[in-house]
């Protein structure tokens, strides 16, 4: 049974060692502007190659959208 | 000398802030943009939608980098979730300057008073330069000031309504007292109601709707420019005082029809 973390509310089976940037490249957000939260604490963009993902995990992927 | 807007240190040439939300197009909102000549827009944070390939289109590739993203806090009912919106934009690679809305109401989409400056103080804590919508409170102005709030955003009525100043005396006691620069926000229908809060001394004006759900979106915003530069410059040119009788434009002697 491998391990899994919530993705916007969906489960999401993570790979051994998933970091946040690695997870936005399985979900096709690579390179795209995306906001991560963890476990409720932002995750600062510089850190998402290192930011591992541990099962259990709630995660936010957000952007900015149009909006007045 | 050149007549700028300062907030928080960083100058802007031009006195209408946008919103980009309720237009039909990336490409209708990037031209009417481009047309209002403002060099600040807002944002909202959202979720991305996972079962659009690559999350569907991205605002960001239709404005250019130039521009300040103001991301919001639209849809924030507390402090608390406002303070998490902010710092989840500021950690993502938005800039650092928020405009903060914590609203509880969606009928009138009135801003909380109390999770605003709550929500205000922790942001400037945090570091934020932080723009608060609020109602026009003289009171509360003061007090978003003292907490280290960049500017206050009084609105003129209610979100998306398009009725003009309906709190203009308010927020002329706002502009009074105020030592930040005052941005009408919110309610402006028309470029007059835009050109009238700049003559009452408004610093700038964010309009989103009146623009967007106009037939013709570039070219009302390029309505909103001209506005705001026209209140802008009769503001600064000194408005005449009113009179409550009439005083004759033309010479009252020497008239042709005279014995």
């Amino acid at each position: 049974m491998s391990a899994t973390c919530t993705v916007n509310g969906r489960e999401h089976r993570l790979e051994p060692g998933e970091t946040v940037a690695r997870l936005l490249e399985r979900l096709e957000l690579g390179g795209r502007f995306a906001l991560v939260e963890r476990n409720g604490e932002a995750v600062e963009r510089s850190a998402y190659g290192d930011v591992e993902i541990a099962a259990g995990d709630l995660l936010v992927v957000a952007r900015p959208v149009a909006g007045g | 000398m050149t007549d700028t807007l300062t907030i928080a240190g960083r100058e802007f040439g031009s006195r209408l802030i946008t919103g980009t939300g309720k237009y039909d197009t990336f490409e209708t909102m990037r031209d009417a943009v481009a047309a209002s000549g403002c060099e600040m827009v807002t944002v909202a944070v959202r979720r991305i939608d996972l079962d659009a390939r690559g999350g569907g289109e991205d605002i960001t590739d239709f404005l250019p980098e130039e521009l300040l993203l103001l991301p919001n806090t639209a849809g924030c009912e507390t402090a608390d979730e406002a303070v998490r919106v902010a710092r989840l934009a500021r950690a993502g690679g938005l800039p650092d300057w928020v405009k903060l809305e914590v609203i509880p109401d969606s009928r009138y989409l009135l801003p909380d008073p109390v999770e605003t400056l709550r929500a205000a103080e922790q942001l400037v804590d945090d570091g934020f330069t932080v723009l608060p919508y609020m109602l026009p409170d003289p009171v509360l102005a003061r007090r978003l000031e003292e907490v280290g709030c960049a500017t206050v955003m009084p609105l003129a009525a209610p979100i998306g309504t398009g009725r003009g100043l309906k709190l203009r005396d308010a927020i002329g006691i706002v502009i009074e007292q105020a030592n930040v620069p005052v941005v009408v926000d919110a309610g402006l229908g028309s470029p007059s109601h835009a050109a009238d809060a700049l003559e009452l001394g408004a610093d700038a004006v964010l309009v989103n709707t009146a623009i967007a759900h106009a037939d013709d979106p570039v070219a009302m915003a390029r309505a909103f420019r001209l506005a705001v530069e026209a209140g802008r410059t009769a503001f600064l040119a000194g408005v005449m005082a009113e009179g409550e009788t009439a005083s004759p434009s033309s010479p009252v002697g020497g008239l042709v029809t005279q014995p």
